[in-house]
């Protein structure tokens, strides 16, 4: 009895044993094969992802150059080109005064802000400071266009002040807000729990220790962040388009209507004048080298700060 | 963008705090005042615009989620109506196609920059990935709408109607600006934050994992696929939820390449409009009558769509946070 059933078992798992080794190889093959497939599919999608990138790259620089070395493009007040005079495009100094002052008085108004509210969120565990982290982290993500509803709400609605570089840049400094108050926070809670609790265990008072200790080591993630919301705030269009007015003069003065790059960017390339659709490649272009040159130099500061640290 | 990625880091890491102090001083209430300045902006912000589109609410009620007629009545002695049934499936059709592409390529990018880029090249790619993020949306919107628009209408466009069934689908391009076009140039603008984002997450899988399951005989893809996609997801869901958020409140890149008119059978080759992008576009009409009051009503709602966006994500990333802990 046990002997049958034992011949007979070795039997079977033989059997089973070699139909377990080639459905194992073929599993193995089958493994094996998705694997490169999937191998390929990751390849193609990194290429697939740069095309665009790159094209649009290319594109901007391509078609942005010419318009940049034109004689006039930062210095002449914009022209309407007329179908006798179809090149004449002028250049865009009022949208890029525009621009420049909207992005200062907005920098005045929240980096301040921003920073005091990112420290007091990197310091106080208070239920208030969770509410006030929870509205920063949900107002980073809000779609901008929203920040010029309420631009409008305020300034021109509510102070009937008018559309107005004022307005832009309050559009702009709420938006810079949030991302200010995020990256300042995160950059004061990286500073080393041991340096706060040195200077406080050499009697300095929490405020003393905050400012003259944990503040100063904080400070090149500050300005890391302070640079990058700047250079967010350089490209945004939609919030800017709603309040900004418009105006076809170079002025500095807040209550005065006024132009800005991504908006003229934005109005030429709708324009049925080849030129000035060209043109919008040349502001696409000076807007991008503006930007890539701010995130750089945060870059390489930040890291020159930290290498000088250690 | 960066500032993006590591504030969920530190909503989870418990740092050590300093113990409270009990005394404020002068330093402690600056602090707090000027927190509670920011508390009332904001209190301000969501209230002003609540408070612009009250009176649109009022008149259009359902209306304005479900109407198809944009008709202001100024001027022309009827009632004005204000319908957001186009605007509101464009903008969900447009998102939906830029996210179905963007976190298929996004996060075979990010997992082929991790695993395939050779270690010298990693922190290029990475940087240059960092500075695409940063380029601004009209720049996008421009490109799309010089370079793919007319190569939609003349390549693509015709293709796709071709293909069986192509055109009663799909429907037949005009202008090269559709849905489709809106939704390919979103899904291109938002993937350099969710390749950044992914990139970091999926980096910071722990090597050990990686080595387990290849040691157990887990081809490459299975590593993957099976350890460390799963262990990551809870930051691939921050990347996506935050490219979606982008996506929906697109404005300017939409608004140049999506064709602009008020649809009613929103096949993705034909134009439409999204709420961001039909509030830009009509802006400009609207100040001074009461469409102002109905473009405010659709900020309204783009408010509470992401407002409710980034709770539940904040939820869900919370929950999951402690799920993980537990095991």
């Amino acid at each position: 009895m046990t002997q049958i059933t034992s011949s007979s078992e070795q039997i079977t798992s033989g059997e089973i044993r070699a139909h377990l080794r080639e459905r194992s190889a073929a599993t193995l093959r089958r493994r094996i094969f998705v694997s490169k497939v999937m191998t390929v599919f990751c390849w193609a999608a990194i290429v697939l992802a740069a095309i665009p990138l790159v094209a649009l790259l290319l594109r901007l620089f391509v078609k942005g150059i010419p318009v940049l070395l034109k004689s006039g493009f930062f210095t002449q007040l914009p022209q309407q080109p007329t179908l006798f005079d179809q090149t004449n495009t002028g250049g865009v100094s009022n949208a890029i005064i525009g621009t420049i002052a909207m992005i200062v008085y907005a920098t005045l108004a929240s980096v301040p802000i921003g920073i005091i509210v990112g420290i007091y969120t990197a310091e106080s565990d208070s239920k208030f400071a969770s509410v006030i982290r929870v509205i920063a982290s949900t107002m980073v993500g809000a779609p901008s266009i929203l920040m010029g509803l309420f631009a409008f709400g305020v300034i021109v609605v509510q102070l009937k002040l008018g559309f107005s570089i004022l307005a832009g840049s309050f559009a702009l400094s709420v938006l810079m807000l949030p991302v200010l108050i995020s990256s300042t926070e995160i950059a004061v809670r990286n500073v080393p729990t041991t340096l706060r609790e040195a200077g406080l265990a050499l009697g300095a008072k929490p405020s003393t220790t905050s400012l003259r200790i944990v503040l100063p080591a904080a400070t090149t993630g500050i300005v890391t962040g302070a640079i990058l919301a700047i250079s967010r705030a350089v490209g945004e269009t939609a919030p800017i388009l709603l309040v900004i007015g418009g105006a076809y003069a170079i002025t500095w003065k807040p209550n005065d209507p006024g132009s800005a790059l991504s908006v003229s960017m934005y109005q030429d390339v709708s324009s049925s004048y080849d030129s000035l659709r060209d043109q919008a490649w040349g502001i696409g272009l000076l807007l991008v080298l503006v930007i890539f040159v701010l995130s750089f130099a945060a870059r390489i500061w930040a890291a020159r700060k930290q290498k000088v640290q250690r | 963008m960066v500032v993006a990625a590591n504030s969920s880091q530190t909503a989870a890491g418990a740092e050590g705090r300093r113990p409270s102090a009990s005394a404020r001083g002068a330093y402690e209430w600056t602090l707090l005042v000027v927190a509670s300045l920011f508390g009332i902006v904001s209190v301000w912000f969501v209230g002003t615009i609540i408070w612009q589109s009250v009176s649109t609410f009022q008149s259009q009620g359902l209306y304005l989620l479900t109407g198809v007629n944009w008709v202001p009545g100024a001027g022309t002695g009827q009632p004005s109506q204000y319908g957001g049934r186009a605007m509101i499936i464009g903008t969900i059709e447009t998102s939906l196609i830029a996210m179905v592409i963007a976190v298929v390529i996004g996060t075979g990018t990010a997992l082929a920059i991790n695993f395939f880029v050779p270690q010298k090249m990693k922190t290029f790619v990475a940087t240059v990935v960092e500075l695409l993020a940063a380029v601004p949306s009209v720049v996008y919107g421009v490109w799309g709408m010089l370079v793919l628009a007319p190569w939609f209408l003349n390549t693509i466009g015709p293709f796709l109607s071709s293909l069986p069934g192509g055109t009663a689908v799909l429907g037949t391009t005009v202008a090269g600006k559709s849905l489709l076009l809106a939704g390919i140039v979103l899904a291109i603008m938002v993937l350099p934050t969710y390749v950044a984002i992914s990139r970091e997450v999926i980096g910071a899988v722990p090597h050990e994992l990686v080595e387990a399951s290849l040691s157990l005989g887990a081809t490459r893809w299975q590593t993957l696929w099976r350890t460390v996609i799963p262990t990551a997801r809870i930051g691939l869901f921050g990347a996506t939820s935050l490219s979606l958020g982008r996506a929906i409140g697109e404005t300017v890149a939409v608004s140049l390449v999506c064709g602009g008119s008020v649809g009613t059978t929103f096949k993705p080759l034909e134009p439409g409009v999204t709420i961001a992008g039909w509030i830009a576009t009509q802006w400009g009409e609207a100040v001074g009558s009461d469409q102002i009051g109905a473009l405010f009503a659709l900020g309204a709602i783009l408010m509470v769509v992401s407002l409710a966006m980034s709770m539940f994500s904040r939820r869900l990333v919370a929950q999951q946070r402690r799920a993980a802990a537990v095991v």
